[in-house]
């Protein structure tokens, strides 16, 4: 991808803060041409004492120069860092929200080519990247010119022709430096794969332990484990071959500069040409070459790869949503009743050939209705489309009378309570999480609907009541307390359409059944559409649509239903038997 | 016991850090060669990278200002000097090199064998010990925490001793070669000590606030992640993306207060650097005066002062990272250490040759001792026998089948085999007299030759003997490349009834006396349908079995019918008999019969489970 497409995300960064990058490389340069100063002084300490000519007094003086020069340094350093890498990380936040107010604005297509793993690696690891290459890197890429030019150019002026000498061995460092970082690459994410494999290997062998023991695979296991941990030892050690060349590599180097003005730069002094104090100033500005040598070659590396992830996360954030989400002029009016109507409507998932909704033809208002048949039928997916979570082709489905596509998505979506067959609870408080639609909405309205839902009960047992935190270090609740507490949140918006997808089945018969009876009076006027395989709660509807494939197989009223459908009558059969046998729900 | 992981920030405390490099070196002690080797190497790098800058200064003094001497024997003596120098710069090339790959490859190893031990330890845990142990967190030992323990070897170790050695070598080198200047640099010791500790001590609470932050963003981004249709749905983008650009800006703040945190230390580390070499100039040049110091001397205090701090940078840098060694090291010896709740006898009783009567004696049991389960559940099984458990979903026949392969134990009652308590088996003998054929199944991924045969040694032959016996042969000639077909992920799908019939496989391979079968409940397509009708009836023969069944026509198949319900035996008896009595069982009946009739589709269970 050129550079041209991807500036685009840095370049607004860059330029609002173009006074503290520019205060920021001019403190960097600073320190560098201060750093060379240093040993000047050194070179008239040595020169004067060399030919007895200093005094203990001018000794003095040099040395409190040094340690104001050093003094000026760790001030223009402290400046340095904390604008530079300040910058890198102000760029890395700036990116950062934008990823992901991008990501909220992304459709369910999105969410399938790009999958949560996927998505924390961009916001971690390719972010990382950036901020390295935008932060030390642009530092080491500055300073190692800076340094290297200057510290040459002082050199030169000592003495050209060992200047060239001593620099001889410099550019293998650069180039091996450059060639060795990016086979460490290599290796090292063989290195993380196996250590990814290694993990999946033993959280699926820990995720089945009872298997595991049922078919004494203990010891079996444990030897495929030990070959998959051999196979990282020799990784690991591909990757030391390396790390272990880099840094002793960047010594010798070094060192074989020295020896060249050891040699050379002492015969030298022997010859008069040069004087001591030239020779160890020589010596000092060569340990200087030393990191800038090594940088060019791990900035080239950081710069590749902050480079690929830039572009990674550029088509993250180009990527467009295929919902359409109009601008109009004039915001609609909200609806008081709206009601769907599907004219021929079809629907395709991306990874699958079969469509999962096939010419479906269907209108309905307010009142309830229930929506059943057999895993794969379409139900969910029908549920996700009218909620405006997946696209569809114009003509084909109509809110209130109105194409969604020309409807922007934010005002259909405010007509929808939804509650989904995973419930899904953030890490908050349980008022947080049943007013998640509305954040407005006073203890008591939240009470209400908790109460509506069936739940209230279960959340004044709790620790801290409503207040009670929840999600991944909260209180674990059950399956069947997430799902009315999503329930409770549907309720409390009181929306005009309410879609619920199964969203009571793991809750028992008779409580889901006394849950519906009881907000009969909440749904009068609302059009609700209620998913469940149920025939208890199916029966209290108005009408039942039963789906097949994709289409409408039959709809009818409950008792039409049970007359004419075999499916349903099965269905029908079956759950009353095992009525008869049912036990109280398991806790 | 429940703790593990949570105290991340540090160490509990429990193990005493002696302890801890004690159970190290223990693991290490088989590497003690290796060991010995890279503390050689480390002694003779130092050696020789302390002779660098004496050899230039003997350049210096000996040669290049000895301007008394004659210029060839200078020149001659300076390029003495030089090819020494060039062997040594090589010679520690190589000695760093090879110290790396020693210490790589010993870390590596040990760790690999504490990953074995731990991985072994943790198969062989019981059940009880899974549950209240996150799967997640157990992961993180095997893998996260002994990757810190190995930074310990590899980066720590090399560090340390290297670096204290370089440190202990310049001092004794400095008061060598002059004791007053060197007494007068010794001020910088107790000063870059003081600043190095500080710093790491407030380097290791950023990290921390730092690692918190960035943990507190990832989670509210995967929180965010897998709800964003309920956000997008409930118009929660703009709060939560002021929410989590809160956090962001709170990660930017914790991330610039390092950045001043580094931006003092490091060069303070500096300016330290470059007042000492101030201070040689000045004390060590009035000292060259007086003719006190040679010049040679002076140079290589100045070149020895910069070896000085280097050392002392990294060991800071350093301390962070054994910190947090440490208490990996604490959580992985701890988690060593966790003993089962179920325990083999030290001497088990020895079956030689096994009948397969089964009894379940008086059993009560509960996952929590405050729920109970079952409630004294008696069964006989005698030899041969074939017993069908029947009833619905809770009703207790799956915990009836963990207590027999004794992941759990009973709180009070027995169940023998042959008359013997299994609580005195041996664990891998009695799961190997009494195999299981679960719903579920473990699938390697590898070929179906091989995820039949496990690490039984089944050879080929007798595999197919076997499946040729129980007609599961048909099932394996359906695959692309029969028994050389790849299965599981980045192979082929198995469908339910194919798992089961490769469980089925499995099992018979293994022989046992006692055969437990927990039937599909989710439907299975006709033909698997009928190859496992077959294996059924030719693999009951002649062996005690157990089923827990879910259809007619293995119920049919049982000498003796048991229902359960809430955790009792509430009816047993022949099929005509239960009929007979029109109680549960015929209920049960009627309902599997209805679904014959009326669904001829394989989703029909489906409808009536959810």
């Amino acid at each position: 991808m050129p550079f041209s497409q991807l500036r685009e995300l840095l370049l607004p960064t860059f330029r609002q803060h173009r006074l503290r990058l520019a205060a920021g490389f001019a403190a960097l340069i600073l320190v560098d041409l201060l750093q060379l100063t240093i040993p000047r002084f050194i070179k008239h300490g040595v020169d004067g004492l060399t030919a007895m000519t200093i005094t203990p007094v001018g000794l003095l003086h040099l040395a409190g120069l040094i340690l104001l020069f050093a003094g000026m340094v760790v001030v223009l350093r402290f400046a340095w860092r904390y604008l530079i890498i300040g910058f890198s990380r102000l760029l890395e936040r700036t990116i950062r929200n934008r990823i992901f107010a991008h990501i909220v604005k992304m459709d369910a297509p999105f969410f399938e080519k790009y999958t949560t793993g996927d998505l924390m690696a961009h916001s971690s690891n390719d972010l990382g990247a950036v901020q390295m290459a935008c932060g030390m890197g642009m530092v080491a890429a500055v300073d190692a010119l800076v340094m290297s030019l200057a510290a040459i150019g002082f050199m030169i002026a000592i003495h050209p022709m060992l200047t060239l000498l001593a620099l001889l061995p410099m550019p293998i460092l650069a180039v091996t430096t450059r060639i060795l970082s990016g086979k460490l690459h290599k290796r090292f994410a063989t290195v993380q794969e196996q250590f990814s494999s290694m993990t999946e290997f033993s959280r699926s062998t820990l995720i089945s332990i009872g298997l595991i023991k049922a078919y004494t695979m203990e010891d079996f296991q444990t030897d495929r484990f030990g070959k998959l941990g051999r196979k990282y030892v020799r990784s690991n050690l591909r990757v030391a071959a390396i790390q272990g060349l880099i840094s002793p590599l960047a010594t010798l180097i070094g060192s074989l500069g020295l020896l060249m003005v050891l040699y050379f730069g002492g015969r030298l002094v022997i010859n008069n040409t040069i004087t001591l104090g030239d020779f160890v100033a020589f010596i000092t500005y060569l340990y200087m070459l030393i990191w800038p040598m090594m940088a060019i070659g791990w900035v080239a590396n950081l710069v590749q790869r902050g480079l690929t992830s830039l572009g990674r996360i550029h088509d993250l954030v180009t990527s467009r949503t295929t919902l359409p989400d109009p601008v109009l002029p004039v915001p609609p009016a909200m609806l008081k009743h709206p009601g769907y109507e599907l004219k021929n409507m079809s629907f395709r998932y991306s990874s699958s050939t079969a469509p999962a909704v096939d010419n479906l033809t269907l209108s309905f208002g307010p009142g309830i209705h229930g929506v059943t048949g057999r895993t794969g039928s379409g139900k969910s997916t029908l549920c996700k489309i009218l909620a405006r979570l997946y696209p569809v082709a114009d003509g084909q489905l109509f809110f209130g009378g109105t194409d969604v596509n020309q409807l922007p998505l934010q005002f259909i979506r405010a007509h929808i309570g939804y509650v989904g067959q995973e419930p899904v609870l953030f890490s908050d408080t349980i008022a947080a999480n049943i007013a998640l639609g509305r954040a407005d909405a006073s203890r008591e309205e939240v009470i209400q609907a908790a109460v509506n839902a069936a739940i209230h009960e279960d959340i004044v047992g709790l620790k801290d009541g409503y207040d009670t935190m929840t999600g991944e270090r909260g209180v674990k609740l059950s399956g069947g307390q997430r799902q009315r507490l999503a329930l409770a949140r549907a309720l409390l918006c009181d929306r005009p359409v309410l879609i619920i997808d199964d969203g009571l089945s793991a809750v028992d018969v008779a409580t889901e059944h006394e849950v519906f009876a009881g907000l009969k009076r909440h749904f009068a006027g609302k059009t609700v559409l209620i998913v469940s395989n149920r025939i208890k709660l199916l029966s209290m509807t108005d009408r039942i649509i039963i789906l097949a494939d994709g289409a409408v197989q039959s709809e009818g009223s409950h008792e039409q239903l049970l007359q004419e459908n075999s499916l349903y009558q099965s269905m029908y059969a079956k759950q009353m038997t095992q009525d008869a046998l049912k036990e109280p729900e398991s806790p | 016991m429940m703790n593990y992981g949570y105290s991340e920030k540090g160490q509990e405390g429990s193990l005493s850090d002696f302890h801890l490099w004690r159970k190290i070196l223990q693991f290490s002690a088989p590497y003690w060669l290796s060991l010995f080797f890279a503390v050689i190497i480390s002694i003779l790098i130092t050696w020789a990278t302390l002779t660098l800058p004496h050899l230039v200064q003997t350049a210096i003094d000996h040669y290049i200002t000895a301007t008394t001497v004659a210029t060839d024997a200078r020149i001659a003596g300076l390029t003495r000097t030089a090819i020494h120098y060039g062997v040594l710069i090589f010679a520690i090339f190589f000695a760093s090199f090879c110290q790396v790959l020693v210490l790589e490859w010993v870390g590596q190893s040990v760790m690999h064998t504490v990953r074995q031990r731990l991985f072994h330890h943790l198969l062989h845990l019981d059940l009880p010990f899974f549950n209240s142990n996150p799967t997640g967190r157990l992961v993180t030992r095997l893998t996260n925490d002994i990757q810190n323990m190995n930074e310990m070897f590899t980066s720590v170790i090399v560090t340390l001793f290297n670096d204290l050695l370089q440190l202990t070598g310049i001092l004794v080198l400095l008061f060598w070669m002059n004791p007053r200047l060197a007494g007068v640099m010794t001020i910088f010791i107790p000063l870059a000590i003081i600043i190095t500790i500080f710093f790491a001590r407030l380097a290791r609470e950023q990290f921390r606030a730092i690692r918190i932050q960035l943990a507190k963003i990832n989670s509210f981004l995967a929180e965010n992640l897998s709800g964003m249709s309920i956000i997008q749905l409930f118009g929660r983008q703009e709060s939560n993306r002021q929410t989590f650009e809160h956090l962001s800006e709170g990660f930017l703040q914790r991330t610039l207060s390092q950045i001043k945190l580094f931006g003092t230390f490091m060069p303070l580390t500096e300016f330290m650097s470059s007042a000492a070499i101030a201070l040689i100039l000045w004390y060590g040049g009035g000292e060259v005066l007086q003719k006190r110091l040679t010049l040679g001397e002076l140079v290589a205090f100045i070149s020895y002062m910069r070896l000085f701090f280097q050392p002392l940078r990294e060991l800071a840098q350093k301390y962070s990272v054994v910190q947090s060694a440490m208490a990996s090291a604490e959580r992985i010896f701890q988690l060593l250490d966790t003993k089962s709740e179920i325990v083999e006898l030290e001497q088990p009783v020895q079956l030689p040759k096994i009948q397969g009567s089964l009894l379940f004696k008086n059993i009560h049991f509960g996952y929590q001792a405050d729920n109970p389960i079952l409630h004294d559940v008696s069964l006989a099984l005698y030899p041969g026998q074939t017993v069908a458990l029947v009833g619905t979903t809770g009703s207790g026949k799956t915990t009836l089948v963990n207590l027999l392969l004794r992941f759990y134990d009973p709180q009070a009652g027995t169940i023998r085999i042959d008359d013997t308590d299994i609580a005195c088996l041996e664990l891998r003998k009695l799961r190997t007299i009494v195999g299981v054929i679960l719903q579920d199944v473990f699938i390697l991924q590898d070929t179906l030759f091989a995820n039949i045969v496990m690490d039984t040694g089944c050879s080929r032959e007798k595999t197919e003997a076997i499946l040729n016996q129980t007609g599961m042969n048909r099932f394996v000639d359906k695959l692309p490349a029969g028994l050389d077909t790849i299965i599981g992920e980045g192979g082929l799908e198995l469908s339910t009834g194919e798992k089961q019939l490769l469980s089925f496989a499995r099992v018979l391979c293994r022989n046992p006396a006692i055969l437990v079968l927990d039937e599909a409940t989710a439907a299975i397509d006709t033909e698997s349908e009928n190859i496992l009708e077959q294996a059924i009836a030719d693999s009951f023969k002649g062996r005690t079995s157990l089923v827990i069944a879910h259809r007619l026509s293995t119920i049919r198949r049982a000498d003796h019918i048991v229902v359960m319900a809430h955790g009792k035996i509430v009816e047993q008896g022949s099929h005509e008999e239960l009929l007979q009595r029109n109680g549960h069982y015929a209920l049960l009946v009627a309902m599997d019969l209805q679904n014959d009739q009326s669904s001829h589709a394989a989703h029909g269970n489906e409808v009536v489970d959810s």
